[in-house]
């Protein structure tokens, strides 16, 4: 197995980081970035075509024809709010939402949350909208000036305006020019995009968010349910670790007794028998043993305590079968439950990718970031797997229920296999 | 004497067919799984079955169960169970149709091979066997009944005992006292519990049976 220098915990090998590691996280920041942004794009586009309904609805509402027609928007902004939710929570912390609001008109006019709905809409449908659009036009103006040297020549008279604006390019200082202009724009993405996302997300992450003053018992029903699901993982732990100890350890320390029994009686007649019978005994107290080791593992790895995520995930990947790479990023200690949850989940993929997978390589990545634990863990073999099948993902999928967070399995045949977790940190 | 054995650990069920043999028992077969237990006994007609109470499929009860069918078919089969750990409802289950021939011990209590093969022969001639441990649960979780708080603690040490199918003798001598001293605590114990010397059933049983009734009722 290899080891990646931006391993947790390991002080010199972070500051020894190369510039090819800073490049490629730098890239894939604002990569992340441009996604994030063109996503955007797709609801504030959404948000301006019904800003226009909502305008129209209230010019109209004048002569009276658009106090009918009210509730239709209303009810269009609040799936749009919903949407917009979903989708920061998918590139960030969760946006709590609050209780559904009225749709009734007069309620509604009233409504705080409606209201915040509607600043949001406003900020989205402008802002959000020419952010979403620098967003996607960056990229394709970057692409388009660096490339320029390459295909100028072959472009007819008059059409080789560069992305400014000012002037057509006709020679080849103008064209290198261009493509100068190209490495401009990536710069400007760069160092850009990150800031830019951020800036398109803002509106949403304050006024979609549930106010502080607003009711929160929807969440606390959804909390009570997930507590609910912890207990019961919990209670399938402890049979689970009931069962191993009655079934294993115990079963192996009777044999022991059972054996030294045999031994005493045969101590006198048969002193050779006796020995060939204390020799088994003396190996089944190792078994007992291994067992126990074996159960006490599976309820909290010491390993996790003495060495850290990093530490525990790298010693899972050194006993995996299939060549595996880890790479961990969380520079804080997540509740320890939480942490146990991470490695039992990689514990369990491993075992499934070397089981029947079939793949060559694995790589492991954990980030923790914003009070989030994201893990994954990548195959190049078959593909195929099944989400729903096997009682180990079942006994894995309940683990991170309690935890509140999500497990997604891609999984297409002919591979390659994405398990993605993500786990509230819980600190 | 034959003896068939149903034990789901390889290693446990092996361990126990070599004490046996070496104590010179016939062991005619043996089983992972309650349906070939059943299947064993219906072969080879053992005197004994020795029955592991957690098997496959669930790791439940299925040892209860399959000592349940199997005394269904052939009433007079002895039967001893051997559980990882005492739990009531099963001791009830299983002791609730009669007492007689059986035996619901601890696993650990065959490392005392004596002790043990006493027990297995006291089952194998229609005796009783039950663990001690099952006998003190008994006793804590009956206490609330206040026939047996007329017992005297002498009186419960004595029926203890019985329970755990010791005779009189055997009884005087764990307690170091005299077999007359014995006969007296049993009849006192027999007049404690309502159980006239008219009583066509056995007294010793139906003492023991009373416990059992009275944890049935009580949980």
């Amino acid at each position: 197995m290899t080891t990646s220098a931006s391993e947790a915990g390991g002080g010199a090998a972070v500051q020894r980081e190369s510039f090819k590691d800073i490049a490629l996280r730098t890239l894939s920041t604002a990569g992340q970035a441009i996604a994030q942004l063109a996503s955007g794009l797709n609801t504030a586009v959404l948000a301006a075509l019904l800003l226009l309904w909502l305008a129209l609805t209230a010019v109209t509402s004048v002569v009276g024809v658009g106090l009918l027609m009210a509730p239709a928007p209303l009810r269009a902004l609040h799936a749009l709010a919903g949407r917009e939710r979903a989708r920061l929570a998918r590139r960030g912390p969760e946006v709590v939402a609050p209780q559904p609001p009225p749709t009734r008109l007069r309620a509604a006019l009233v409504d705080a949350t409606t209201h915040r709905e509607l600043r949001w809409l406003v900020r989205h449908s402008t802002l959000g909208l020419l952010l979403g659009l620098l967003g996607v036009l960056l990229p394709i103006t970057a692409v388009r000036d660096t490339a320029f040297p390459l295909y100028w020549t072959f472009m007819p008279e008059n059409t080789t305006a560069t992305s400014l604006g000012i002037g057509n390019a006709q020679t080849w200082p103008d064209a290198l020019a261009v493509a100068l202009l190209g490495v401009g724009w990536i710069a400007i993405i760069l160092g850009l995009a990150p800031g830019m996302a951020r800036l398109q997300s803002g509106p949403g992450r304050r006024l979609l968010a549930a106010g502080p003053d607003v009711d929160l018992s929807l969440r606390v029903a959804e909390l009570t349910a997930t507590r609910a699901a912890a207990l019961d993982a919990h209670a399938t732990e402890l049979r689970r670790i009931e069962r191993s100890l009655h079934d294993g350890a115990q079963n192996r320390l009777v044999s022991v007794a059972v054996l030294l029994g045999a031994a005493r009686r045969m101590v006198a007649r048969d002193p050779a028998g006796a020995d060939e019978l204390l020799e088994r005994a003396q190996s089944a107290a190792e078994t007992a043993l291994a067992e126990l080791r074996t159960v006490a593992r599976g309820i909290l790895p010491p390993v996790l305590a003495d060495r850290g995520l990093a530490g525990a995930l790298s010693g899972l990947a050194a006993d995996c079968a299939v060549p595996c790479r880890i790479d961990v990023d969380v520079p804080e200690r997540c509740a320890a439950s939480v942490e146990a949850t991470a490695y039992f989940v990689v514990a369990e993929a491993l075992t499934n990718i070397a089981k029947h997978s079939g793949a060559e390589h694995a790589v492991v990545t954990a980030r923790g970031s914003g009070g989030r634990l994201v893990l994954s863990v990548e195959d190049d073999g078959r593909g195929g797997a099944d989400a729903d099948g096997g009682s180990g993902l079942t006994g894995i999928r309940r683990r991170i229920a309690a935890h509140d967070g999500d497990l997604t399995l891609t999984s297409p045949p002919g591979g390659p296999t994405v398990l993605t977790v993500d786990l509230p940190c819980g600190r | 004497m034959r003896i068939v054995i149903a034990e789901d650990d390889a290693l446990l069920r092996e361990g126990l067919a070599l004490l046996l043999r070496a104590e010179g028992l016939d062991v005619v077969a043996t089983a992972g799984t309650p349906d070939e237990a059943l299947d064993a006994i219906d072969v080879h007609k053992p005197d004994v079955a020795i029955l592991d109470v957690r098997m496959p499929p669930t790791h439940t009860d299925e040892g209860i169960v399959a000592a349940v069918e199997a005394r269904r078919r052939r009433p007079d089969l002895a039967v001893l169970v051997l559980s990882a750990y005492v739990e009531q409802s099963f001791a009830t289950e299983l002791l609730g149709g009669g007492v007689s021939g059986l035996g619901y011990l601890l696993k650990e209590r065959v490392g005392r091979v004596e002790e043990f093969l006493d027990a297995l022969h006291r089952v194998a001639a229609g005796g009783t066997a039950i663990d001690p441990e099952v006998v003190a649960q008994l006793f804590t979780r009956s206490r609330q009944d206040t026939r047996l708080e007329r017992l005297s603690p002498r009186e419960r040490d004595v029926l203890a005992l019985m329970a755990e199918g010791l005779g009189n003798s055997a009884i005087a001598e764990k307690l170091v006292v005299t077999d007359g001293a014995v006969h007296k605590h049993i009849r006192s114990i027999f007049a404690k519990l309502d159980l006239s010397p008219t009583d066509q059933v056995d007294r010793r049983v139906a003492a023991v049976l009373r416990y059992l009734e009275d944890l049935r009722r009580l949980t």
